[in-house]
């Protein structure tokens, strides 16, 4: 192979692959400014170090993707504004928000929930029977 | 051997990553014991603590291939750089840029972004590098036409690359999954496919100058190699989209394509394979890299390329992600593969003109099985740890905080694996800063 060879295949394959990119990341609606305010508030505080979306991010926490199919959002609401200990500490809390905070996140996690995901999170055995 | 002021240039680029990554060990050290010791006081929380942990795992790769790649190219084309003073601002520029991260993160400002977590004019400053970089790279290139070998080329490309897919991540963007998919572009792309091309120059030079193969067998491969590295590196960022709301025939060309990044490791372990059966002598400078450069091989077959390729198979890949078994492989992709080979890049570089008495070889040997025998013990427990993740909260649906909480003996484990890994980290850069200092005079002489 020679070098203009090799220029022109990576070319093509760089402008394929963006090309392909930037067709697949459409969102299945336009996102509300109240998700958009949430979403700066989901990254100010750092929440990606613990907890994961789409199943990337932190370990520790559990991932958030579909998190109001399982809780109700005063429960999320509650938890975010008047936070519990951490397991397995003893004294340190989880990060506390403000109400408004916690609502445009919720908002924003609501958004996420509504984005197809091909099945992720995976759903256990139990539900699955 | 001529010495080019590239070269010299090229030493203070891999003593700043050698000093990064003796950093390194210590803040992800501190980041483990917090995951086992409740309410561990400290004045850096967990969830920054892991965003430097993170941030430098990157960065200091990157400052160390732009040395190296400095000291490779020049050595290639047997010619000085374009401009020594572009390079020189290019390296206080990006270790600014870099520093101003860890920095602002200790402060709690962050971008909360995994991998690119720095507030987002510090990538602006690693862009405006990598900018500086590829211009100097491009007007050397276009100077030396007639000299242009294949390595020079592929080391240049993949400096490009890293450029190219850094830029949209210096951009706020409000699309969720268009931010999911270009932070992969870095946290994949970047590792598997720019910077296998730009160590790929580190390669070539030491299996030339040690005799383990010809210029005319590396040369004959490197073009179809490196392309093959990038298909399979770009669009094997594909198993990456699985879940984050592409289209379905993603998970096709993930899987497909991670399964061709198997096929430039393979060319290159059958080279090197190839190189060792003919038993070169090798003084212990050669030799102590040879270890480093084997150790990363054996990361890149092992836990990049095979657990890789497991684990990106899709109905895998859905209970296996986001778990445990994602760091483990993390840390043998990102530090097993990448890591070990920069470090034995800056080793070469900065012990250049001085040979190594056997009691420094043996402290260096000592230092490579630390880091191997730490990096399998973290790795070990971390894969066991996402195992019962994917077995207990994924696949029986148990709650994944009383899952979590009986991980301790692994994240104890993985603890200790890291305390000796550390050891071994902090033991390496000292071998490393002991070489600086010896070659000091040899490299300001010529």
């Amino acid at each position: 192979m020679r070098l203009r060879t090799f220029a022109w295949i990576i070319l093509l394959l760089v402008g394929a692959f963006l090309g392909a990119n930037i067709t697949s990341w459409k969102l299945p609606y336009t996102m509300p400014e109240n998700a958009r305010e949430g979403k700066t508030v989901w990254q100010k505080n750092n929440c990606i170090s613990c907890h994961a979306l789409f199943g990337n991010g932190g370990y520790v926490g559990n991932d958030l993707t579909k998190l109001l199919e399982r809780r109700s959002e005063d429960e999320v609401l509650n938890y975010l504004t008047d936070p519990p200990v951490m397991r397995p500490n003893r004294e340190h809390l989880h990060p506390a928000l403000e109400t408004a905070d916690a609502e445009a996140l919720i908002s924003y996690l609501k958004f996420l929930g509504d984005i197809p995901t091909l099945g992720w999170p995976p759903e256990p055995r139990e539900v699955r029977e | 051997m001529k010495t080019f002021q590239a070269q010299v240039i090229a030493r203070r680029y891999t003593l700043a990553a050698a000093l990064l990554f003796g950093t390194q060990g210590i803040v992800a050290l501190l980041g483990a014991a917090d995951l086992i010791i409740p309410d561990l006081p400290s004045p850096i929380p967990y969830e920054y603590g892991r965003s430097i942990h993170l941030g430098l795992a990157v960065l200091w790769p990157l400052i160390g291939t732009m040395g190296m790649v400095y000291y490779f190219v020049s050595e290639d084309l047997d010619r000085e750089i374009f401009s020594l003073r572009l390079a020189r601002w290019q390296f206080w520029l990006v270790l600014t840029s870099s520093l101003s991260i860890y920095a602002s993160l200790s402060f709690r400002l962050g971008r909360g972004r995994e991998y690119l977590e720095g507030l987002p004019w510090s990538y602006a400053g690693i862009a405006l590098a990598l900018a500086l970089f590829s211009y100097n790279l491009i007007r050397t290139l276009v100077k030396h036409k007639q000299r242009i070998t294949p390595a020079a080329m592929i080391m240049s490309a993949g400096t490009i690359l890293l450029l190219l897919f850094l830029i949209p991540n210096i951009l706020t963007i409000t699309n969720p999954i268009a931010d999911e998919a270009t932070k992969f572009w870095v946290v994949h792309a970047w590792e598997e496919m720019a910077f296998e091309l730009t160590t790929a120059g580190f390669l070539a030079s030491y299996l030339k100058n040690t005799g383990l193969a010809g210029k005319k067998d590396i040369e004959k491969w490197l073009y179809l190699e490196a392309a093959l590295t990038v298909a399979a590196g770009l669009f094997g960022t594909g198993h990456h989209y699985y879940w984050i709301g592409f289209p379905a025939y993603w998970l096709i060309v993930g899987f497909t394509f991670s399964f061709f990044q198997l096929i430039p490791v393979a060319l290159l372990v059958l080279m090197v394979h190839k190189g060792l059966k003919k038993r070169p002598k090798l003084g212990n400078r050669q030799k102590l890299t040879l270890a480093l450069i084997l150790s990363s091989l054996f990361y890149h077959v092992t836990g990049a390329s095979l657990l890789g390729f497991i684990i990106t198979v899709p109905w895998i890949n859905l209970y296996m992600h986001g778990t445990y078994i994602t760091s483990g492989h993390a840390h043998l992709a990102l530090f097993g593969s990448l890591g070990f080979l920069v470090l034995g890049g800056a080793y070469y570089i900065l012990s250049r003109g001085t040979q190594p008495d056997h009691k420094t070889y043996r402290r260096g040997i000592l230092a490579v099985l630390a880091l191997n025998g730490g990096l399998l013990m973290m790795s070990t427990a971390l894969l066991i740890a996402g195992f019962l993740q994917a077995y207990r909260a994924r696949y029986l649906g148990m709650d994944f905080m009383e899952v979590n909480l009986k991980l301790n003996l692994y994240l104890i484990a993985r603890a200790a694996g890291g305390l000796l890994f550390t050891s071994g980290d902090l033991l390496l850069v000292w071998q490393i800063l002991k070489a600086w200092r010896n070659s000091r005079p040899a490299a300001s002489d010529s």
